[in-house]
């Protein structure tokens, strides 16, 4: 019965593909095997087949459009755009639903599943809105995950959430370092005297700050932070659900890291170096 | 009756500040038995940089100022039994010059090396060494780096200021320092030392910790992290504090701030402009970033010069190495000495024993002693 359903959300997401070119979300649990203690994981994937890592989402800015999510898991979970409308949805296990994504200025915005087992495991992605036209784009999603947490969700044992967060793995792009170097999304890798900007999100559950060296980037956009667009940072903190942009101009040579500079995160459970570090590679 | 270990820390005398605005000397080193000084007086150990011509490390390490447009070459010589570098934070240095072994260059132990950067923009910026940055960092290795412009503005066309106050924010976990080699992991490390300027509780009421503004004469808070905390200040609106740059840069629009908050690695420079007579506190918080709990608190003092005692007016760094098996402390000229406790208590006034003074018997704590001649010293006694 279970696969009949699981069939037919497919069948209505295609069709609903072909009628209006809108983007499909299947939201799948499988093995993340990205990271070295492997778990169970949700993600949202681009098709039914299980990715670790999550989807990103891409629109043109000011115009609403629409978004089919198929839940493949045999759960049922709420969906949020993490947007000024705080409005959650249901969606049932082996369900699909249509959403109305609104017209939305230049940034990134996160969304995700909001109840526990699903926020916990990881499925949550940004869409990007009216970015990579003007330069080339990047991408990095951030997450802190406690292994503990995890493996009492995927066992649907309620989160002990008063006792105090000890995350073990900090990601970008669902990858620690030094896999986010072969991440072609993570790895910043520009020519001389290129502009790119870099879409970041963080769906962690702490806030997080980067540091470019080499450069100071200026900030675009942000969902948190608005009053922050225009400033010129080399270390920039991202808060708990934030989404925002930045533009880097690459007017030296060479290799540099960006990283966390809350030092907790730039290791893999807790050996240093790794977490969440990337690099930015400036080339003739 | 040598019975118990005493600890010194000699503050620059004679006014030879490197908070002062002074040109940076020539040649900085790294080291890995220094100590810092709890308000108990308890010592913890400390790696750090420190001035070669002084042959100490401190916490944070020195303050490096330079000029606008200044070509920096930094000396650095690594006699220490492990690698270290020095990471220009914020100044866009090049790679060669970044600090970072794995795209840049260990200084191995017994080698000297230059690091050589065009400071470009004025502002706020730090150093730290980039070896295995999570313990190096924590047990120290820090400091920061001030850029001014020679006309005392924030940058061009910005506001001038009368004063620099370099403000550093860190904190630290006892276990690590005292233990260093069983530090790891190092995902679960906790702070619980809270520090401004490398001192924390009663320690930030010495003199050298208060912030002395004469009325009408803007003072510029250079305020920088290297915490693992979220430091989350506030500002009282006595002191009308702007916050005009962020990370070496003037900000689109300035704003008049009455709470910020400042990440690792973050710098912000607010100036303040303290109404005539006020006398308070800014109020520091560390924040555990992972928990979102108040791990701990600190107050910088701002009181009106008129209000201060006036030869404990500057703005004096702690400059000291530790010595654990003297009784006495030593210094080359004064004949006598005043010295007061961390309450300002007069416990000591009289002449120096062939300029020594013998603390057997101290009740252990910090002690600033002051000379005739206005200089000042300080040291702890620990037991």
């Amino acid at each position: 019965m279970r696969l009949c359903k699981s069939l037919i959300a497919i069948f209505l997401a295609l069709i609903s593909n072909c009628l209006s070119a809108q983007d499909t979300l299947w939201i799948v649990r499988g093995e993340w095997t990205h990271i070295p203690d492997s778990v169970q994981a949700i993600r949202f994937n681009s098709s039914a087949d299980w990715s670790g890592i999550n989807a990103t989402l891409s629109r043109a800015s000011d115009e609403s459009t629409s978004l089919v999510v198929v839940n493949t898991d045999s759960l049922s979970h709420t969906w949020k755009l993490h947007v000024d409308e705080e409005e959650e949805w249901a969606i049932e296990a082996f369900d699909t639903l249509t959403f109305e994504i609104p017209a939305l200025p230049i940034g990134t915005y996160l969304f995700g599943l909001t109840d526990e087992i699903g926020h916990v495991l990881g499925a949550s992605g940004q869409l990007q809105v009216g970015l990579g036209v003007e330069f080339p784009l990047f991408h990095w999603n951030l997450g802190d995950w406690s292994m503990q947490r995890m493996a009492s969700a995927n066992m649907g044992v309620p989160v002990a959430w008063e006792e105090p967060y000890v995350p073990e793995q900090f990601t970008i792009n669902e990858r620690t370092y030094p896999a986010t170097v072969d991440d072609p999304e993570a790895l910043v890798a520009m020519s001389l005297g290129d502009t790119c900007w870099i879409s970041i999100a963080n769906h962690g559950f702490m806030d997080h700050v980067f540091h470019f060296h080499g450069f100071h980037v200026t900030m675009v956009s942000s969902t948190h932070h608005p009053e922050r667009v225009g400033w010129s940072k080399d270390t920039v903190p991202i808060r708990m659900g934030e989404g925002l942009v930045v533009q880097l101009v690459a007017n030296q040579m060479g290799m540099y890291p960006v990283h966390n500079h809350n030092l907790i995160a730039v290791t893999n459970a807790g050996f240093y170096p790794g977490g969440m570090i990337t690099q930015i590679h400036v080339m003739p | 009756m040598n019975q118990f270990r005493m600890c010194l820390m000699i503050c620059a005398i004679g006014g030879a500040s490197l908070c002062s605005g002074q040109m940076a000397p020539p040649q900085l080193f790294s080291g890995m038995e220094g100590y810092t000084f709890l308000p108990d007086g308890t010592a913890i150990p400390i790696w750090g940089y420190g001035w070669v011509a002084d042959g100490y490390i401190t916490l944070p390490g020195p303050l490096l100022e330079y000029t606008q447009d200044e070509f920096v070459q930094l000396n650095f010589t690594n006699p220490s039994p492990e690698s270290h570098t020095i990471h220009l934070h914020g100044l866009d240095v090049d790679q060669a010059n970044d600090g970072v072994p794995a795209t840049s260059f260990f200084v191995v132990t017994g080698q000297e090396a230059t690091y050589e950067f065009t400071a470009d923009y004025p502002g706020t910026f730090l150093y730290h060494c980039h070896v295995t940055t999570t313990l190096h960092l924590t047990m120290g290795m820090y400091g920061m780096i001030l850029v001014n412009r020679p006309d005392m503005t924030l940058f061009e066309g910005g506001p001038s200021y009368a004063e620099n106050a370099p403000i550093l924010f860190s904190d630290l976990a006892i276990e690590t320092n005292v233990d260093a080699v069983q530090s790891f992991p190092f995902h679960d490390i906790r702070p619980d030392v809270f520090m401004v300027n490398g001192v924390s509780g009663n320690q930030l009421e010495q003199p050298d910790h208060i912030i002395d503004f004469e009325p009408g004469e803007p003072i510029a808070l250079r305020l920088g992290s290297m915490a693992y905390s979220l430091m989350r200040l506030d500002f009282p609106s006595e002191l009308n504090a702007t916050c005009y740059m962020s990370d070496g840069r003037p900000l689109p629009e300035p704003f008049d701030v009455e709470e910020m908050d400042i990440f690792p690695g973050e710098r912000f420079t607010v100036m303040i402009e303290p109404v005539e007579g006020w006398d308070g506190y800014i109020g520091c918080e560390f924040w555990n970033i992972p928990d979102q709990e108040l791990d701990g608190e600190q107050s910088i003092h701002v009181r009106d010069k008129s209000l201060s005692v006036g030869e404990w007016s500057e703005l004096i760094a702690p400059l000291g190495y530790p010595n654990p098996t003297r009784s006495s402390i030593s210094w080359n000229g004064p004949a006598s000495v005043s010295v007061f406790d961390v309450s300002g208590v007069l416990v000591f006034q009289g002449p120096l024993d062939q300029g020594q003074l013998h603390v057997n018997g101290w009740s252990t704590g910090m002690y600033t002693a002051i000379f005739p001649d206005g200089n000042r010293s300080r040291f702890s006694v620990i037991h």
